[in-house]
């Protein structure tokens, strides 16, 4: 049995439906990101864990024993609000030893954890500050030291860097995932941003409508999505409406892809615009990848790559370039090629 | 005309309408103050302080100082312990009956005090609520006084200070934040520790400035001390009213309405600067 468990979770409101069914297997030391848009009952099944939302149905089991129903005080999680909650009144050395002091934990004692704990976000010298009077960044380090310093069996992100900068944010990303590591804390990380979840965590929930879509490594959720959803809430997608032909095969621009496609309905193939090449018209392509023909639309400099948009007779997709590579001038007619392998068939959604 | 300026003249109707029906009253009373009372009882004009002299050295003014104090604090602090909770509740609810039941707390502020006194009478009398049902309950066999004396006015005082009361803790719950009640109980603190480390301190700066009111409001209350006190108790206000119609000695009731005005604008200087050190 895994360290954390969560069976069958169920929360339901007057008329909806926050979390349908959520169930997830955490080991020891795992950073897992919860990964969703908002409303996809990411942040009820993280105040779940915490014990500050019942249940409607299923279970919590933590290190083998159940506490579904255990009160929130009792849990020893370390919850770090989206806004931080740092109590105003107080100083940030009190802030961060509140935990402890609530565990009864000698003066002298405290005084040494909460300097230690200030010392790992890089706040030593700032205890007897207000929060207020704090940039938004040391708060967060603030909220981040109090929840670490109680020793927390579960540490508890809610949507912590989306009130940061985006170079800021960038910083915060990289040392909480060090002190994670280095402290080999258990921490379930709840966002919407899918460069937090991809770099912070081992394992990424993908949660769409209450449920877990997907679970898997950066990786898999990437390159591997396992639904329509996914594929179009991880990365960038073109969205390539096919059709099938008598053998069942897909019809993308007039040309056949032997990719496996939905038996019956209709459907589209996900592919990401940076697997895809752009080739002069008669130049041939090897087996395994797919080709079809259009003429370039207009390209865009994006910094780091150029995007370049082909209207083709079903439509217009994005190919991604590396910048430096000369793009091909608008009013070109070029094939476009990626490999079939990259080719994601997904049934088109009932309205 | 610049766009402030041009919001101030908004504001002329208002201030033009406090000078004449505030302002220049006062100043009246003011000018009353230091008039003199002749052998006759008539007002007499003069700038004298004979008046105050008079005011001052009788040791009946310093009794009502007291007993106007005395009320004012049991009064208010009564309504800040019964406000407090109902203020948190509505504070904090997300009943769809949140509205209706703001509106029903503070109700007793749309009745006049003189119904509400009367309402008092019928549940504090002899033959009372409270009395009949004690009686019959057998825990007493005499009827309990609990009007027409201090009792009575402590009471009838704490509820009809109440709604304004409740109103000004809502309005000063700023700091309060559900999320800093989470955060507590996620750092291990139970609810009661919660409420007396985060939800008490951080409701200080509203329980002051509703202490303030509650006690502001209480200094002046007439028809409360008047009404349920049954001509048995005595404060500044009801004195007041008695020296400007009973005795029709206005300049005593002027210098007098003077004394209470000063001591409040005193007492409400000082929960100033305790609310606004508790914010810190």
């Amino acid at each position: 049995m895994s360290y954390l468990e969560l069976s069958g979770l169920q929360k339901r409101y007057r008329d909806s439906v926050a979390v349908d069914d959520v169930s997830l297997s955490v080991e020891q030391g795992e950073a897992v990101a919860l990964l969703g848009p908002s409303g996809c009952g990411k942040t009820t099944t993280l105040r779940m864990l915490a014990g500050l939302v019942d249940p409607d149905r299923g279970a919590i089991r933590l290190d083998g024993a159940e506490i579904t129903r255990l009160p929130a005080h009792k849990r020893n999680m370390g919850y770090v609000f989206q806004s931080y909650a740092l109590f105003p009144h107080l100083s940030v050395a009190r802030n961060v030893g509140f935990g402890l002091e609530e565990r009864g934990v000698g003066k002298p004692e405290i005084a040494r954890q909460v300097e230690e704990a200030l010392a790992l976000v890089r706040l030593a010298g700032l205890d007897q500050r207000r929060p207020r009077e704090l940039s938004g960044g040391q708060q967060q380090r603030v909220a981040l030291a109090r929840s670490l310093v109680i020793r927390p069996s579960v540490l508890l992100l809610d949507e912590s860097l989306s009130n940061l900068d985006a170079k800021l944010r960038d910083t915060m990303r990289h040392e909480i995932r060090s002190i994670q590591r280095s402290l080999g804390i258990t921490t379930l990380f709840v966002t919407h941003d899918q460069v937090e979840a991809l770099t912070m965590c081992d394992r990424i929930a993908v949660m769409d409508r209450g449920r877990i879509a997907q679970i898997g490594s950066a990786e898999d959720i990437y390159e591997r999505p396992a639904t329509r959803f996914v594929a179009s809430f991880v990365g960038r997608s073109n969205v390539l409406p096919a059709t099938r032909d008598a053998e069942g095969r897909a019809v993308l621009w007039g040309e056949t892809l032997p990719v496996a496609v939905p038996a019956s309905g209709e459907f589209d193939l996900f592919v990401r615009p940076q697997r895809m090449r752009i080739l002069p018209v008669s130049e041939p392509v090897s087996p395994g990848m797919a080709r079809v023909h259009g003429r370039v639309l207009r390209s865009v400099f994006v910094g780091d790559h150029v995007e370049v948009l082909i209207e083709g007779v079903g439509g217009q997709l994005t190919v991604e370039m590396q910048s430096g590579s000369a793009a091909p001038a608008e009013g070109t007619e070029v094939a476009v090629a990626w490999p079939l392998s990259d080719t994601l068939p997904f049934a088109r959604e009932a309205a | 005309m610049t766009g402030s300026t041009r919001l101030n003249l908004l504001v002329l109707p208002a201030v033009l309408f406090l000078l004449a029906v505030y302002v220049w009253p006062t100043l009246g009373l003011f000018r009353n103050a230091f008039n003199e009372v002749g052998p006759t009882g008539a007002m007499v004009e003069a700038w004298s302080l004979k008046t105050g002299a008079e005011v001052f050295a009788d040791g009946f003014t310093f009794e009502l100082t007291l007993n106007s104090l005395w009320l004012s604090l049991t009064s208010t602090l009564i309504a800040l312990v019964l406000s407090y909770p109902v203020s948190l509740f509505l504070f904090r609810t997300n009943s769809r009956f949140r509205g209706l039941l703001a509106v029903i707390a503070i109700m007793p502020m749309l009745i006049s005090g003189v119904v509400r006194v009367f309402g008092w009478l019928a549940i504090l009398g002899d033959r009372g609520l409270v009395n009949t049902l004690a009686q019959s309950l057998g825990l007493i066999s005499t009827p309990m006084r609990l009007v027409f004396n201090w009792t009575g006015v402590t009471i009838g005082l704490a509820e009809s200070i109440m709604p304004y009361m409740i109103l000004a803790l809502l309005a000063g719950f700023g700091q309060l934040d559900r999320t800093l009640e989470e955060a507590s109980r996620s750092l291990g603190a139970t609810p009661f520790r919660t409420f007396l480390r985060v939800t008490l301190p951080l409701s200080l700066p509203a329980l002051a400035l509703a202490a303030g009111l509650g006690f502001v409001l209480s200094m002046s209350a007439y028809i409360t001390p008047k009404l349920l006190g049954g001509g048995r108790v005595f404060v500044l206000a009801t004195e007041i009213f008695e020296q400007a119609t009973t005795n029709t000695n206005w300049p005593v009731a002027a210098m007098l309405a003077i004394y209470t005005l000063g001591l409040l604008l005193l007492l409400l200087a000082i929960s100033n600067i305790a609310a606004r050190r508790l914010q810190r």
